[in-house]
């Protein structure tokens, strides 16, 4: 026994919006309050909108700055890592999954797996001896360490969503343009490559988000002031004895609002590209 | 038929890269657990199993292990249910379904040092919005620690890390009943079966070897996890919040303990391997070969 159409989908609809508060409210709050200034910031009964907005959160996050706080210097430095990790992840997933869907070998399967199963080692055990590596090949406190780091924790997983683009490309299309005189390397870039775009732009915004935020390495692979990433920088903010809530939060927006920004656009494709990588059939 | 070895050829690199930044250290990782060095500096000295008997005769390391079991057993809990029931919100048709969709992945795209400002602040006791809505309310008459607090820490890092991490959860899930035919879901629907019928008899069995990827992913994740405990209580107050990761994090990096902390990460190791091969072994990912 069915209630009406209309009440039905009226009572969805109240709790879709419910689900959109749960998910943006911290995000709006802290948005907000990043125009605060200080009097409505230290008040037990805080309000949601600045009463008088002001930007200078904002300015004293971005030229207040030291040489243990270079908050523009961070996010450049963040932005550095990142694309590097993207780009890397990039020819690497492309290579290997193109190597793991188009190709038949022995051992194939198993490699497969084994780009998945590596996410079951703990991430942590690897930071000393990481630590140690890097210090031993002249890497340490280098934005290279980082980089790599990165793309070996989003590249396997990358390459795993990339296989399923690849296969759902036909042969023949390769084939004809190879019967037609392209070399093998031609076909790949002329043919395959834009038919695997959506994938492509998925994991492009999958290790771009993973290297944007990532903490734990790089709190322990960079100890150069100038070289700290945006987390690390934020994460000295609030290790202050008295935690300036303004500036952190002015400085947290800073961090994320790139991120969404970039996202957004690309929400509906990535979400389409996570949707036909994950669901193999 | 292209020839045999470019297959593999093409996975040399991230082949190598996996070798070189995981498969050896963890060797190495190994070895650092049997060996002693002071401050972690120099090649120390092998000293058996010494470092894994007083890590054994340390309460911390097991309030450390019964806080990770209890911190990966109520988030796998929670982003396996609610994912499924918000998933299945999603699949049905309304008015602001695809503004829901849109805004779904915001709190994972949130990094985690950003979580740990937000929600710190948030939940802060005297000038947090958290306890300022729960005065007015009439719920509380004093200010509530949350973070603070020896009982209440690790479950309200729970209820943080569930909100990063429910995104991901329902969009694979999600993904998982857009393959269900409609008709099927209709038919079912005309026979006259409940929500419960329809979901134990026709929407479970399609969608189980998604939920199964989806507690494998949340299991690996939720283990590991360590920057929003870092940055928020750092383990505390007197180690409430400490888990396995934190453990190994502190005693390597702040008390440089490095034997004894890749002592703990042996045995973490280990178990998540045994883990990890069961689940491969039994629950493989959905795909075909």
């Amino acid at each position: 026994m069915g209630m009406p159409a209309r009440l039905r989908r009226g009572l969805l609809s109240l709790l879709g919006l419910l689900l959109v508060v749960v998910l943006l409210f911290p995000l709006v709050w802290m948005l907000a309050s990043s125009f605060k200034p200080l009097v409505e910031i230290m008040t037990s009964q805080p309000q949601l909108l600045p009463k008088n907005p002001t930007v200078a959160n904002y300015a004293q996050i971005l030229w207040a700055t030291s040489e243990v706080k270079n908050f523009p210097r961070f996010v450049m430095n963040s932005l550095q890592v990142s694309l590097g990790t993207m780009m890397l992840t990039l020819i690497l997933a492309t290579l290997g999954g193109y190597g793991l869907s188009r190709f038949r070998y022995r051992g194939k399967q198993t490699l497969s797996r084994l780009m998945l199963f590596i996410y079951v080692f703990p991430a942590v055990p690897l930071l000393i001896p990481v630590y140690k590596l890097m210090t031993r090949v002249g890497l340490f406190d280098t934005h290279w360490a980082l980089i790599l780091v990165n793309t070996t924790f989003a590249a396997p997983f990358c390459t795993w969503l990339l296989t399923s683009f690849f296969r759902a490309i036909p042969k023949e299309l390769e084939e004809a343009a190879e019967v037609d005189g392209a070399t093998p390397v031609a076909a790949f870039i002329r043919i395959v490559l834009p038919l695997a775009a959506p994938g492509l732009v998925t994991i492009g915004a999958y290790s771009l988000i993973t290297a944007w935020g990532e903490y734990m390495f790089a709190s322990v692979l960079v100890i150069d002031n100038l070289k700290k990433t945006a987390p690390l920088g934020l994460a000295t903010y609030m290790a202050d004895q008295y935690i300036e809530w303004g500036p952190l939060s002015a400085g947290a927006v800073l961090v994320v609002l790139p991120v969404l920004l970039l996202f957004y656009p690309v929400a509906q494709r990535f979400i389409q590209g996570f949707i036909a990588g994950a669901v193999k059939s | 038929m292209r020839r045999s070895w470019v297959g593999p050829a093409l996975l040399t690199p991230i082949a190598a890269l996996i070798v070189m930044m995981i498969l050896i250290p963890l060797g190495e990782g190994i070895r650092q657990a049997f060996i002693q060095a002071p401050l972690g500096i120099g090649p120390g000295r092998f000293v058996g199993w010494a470092n894994f008997s007083r890590v054994l005769g340390d309460p911390v390391f097991w309030q450390a292990l019964k806080n990770s079991l209890v911190w990966t057993a109520s988030n796998l809990i929670l982003q396996l249910t609610l994912p499924l029931f918000i998933a299945l919100l999603l699949n049905e048709r309304f008015t602001g379904n695809s503004l829901v969709r849109t805004v779904l992945l915001t709190p994972w795209i949130t990094p985690g040092v950003v979580v740990a400002v937000m929600f710190r602040w948030i939940l802060e006791p005297t000038i947090g919005i958290m306890n300022d809505m729960l005065f007015t309310a009439g719920l509380i008459s004093k200010p509530l620690i949350l973070l603070g607090s020896r009982s209440h820490a690790l479950p309200t890092l729970i209820a943080i890390n569930t909100w990063k991490f429910l995104p991901f959860g329902t969009l694979l899930i999600l993904a998982s009943l857009q393959t269900i035919p409609q008709e099927l879901r209709e038919a079912s629907r005309a026979d006259g079966a409940s929500f419960w019928q329809q979901l134990g008899r026709v929407t479970l069995p399609i969608i189980t070897p998604m939920i199964w990827f989806v507690a494998f992913l949340a299991f690996t994740w939720n283990f590991n996890l360590f920057d929003l405990i870092w940055l928020t209580t750092e383990g505390g107050p007197a180690n409430a919040s400490m888990t396995l990761p934190v453990l190994i994090y502190k005693k390597a990096f702040k008390m440089l303990q490095m034997g004894d902390a890749a002592a703990i990460a042996v045995m973490a190791s280990a178990v998540l391997v045994v883990l990890g091969v069961l689940y491969f072994k039994f629950a493989a990912p959905p795909e075909e070969g």
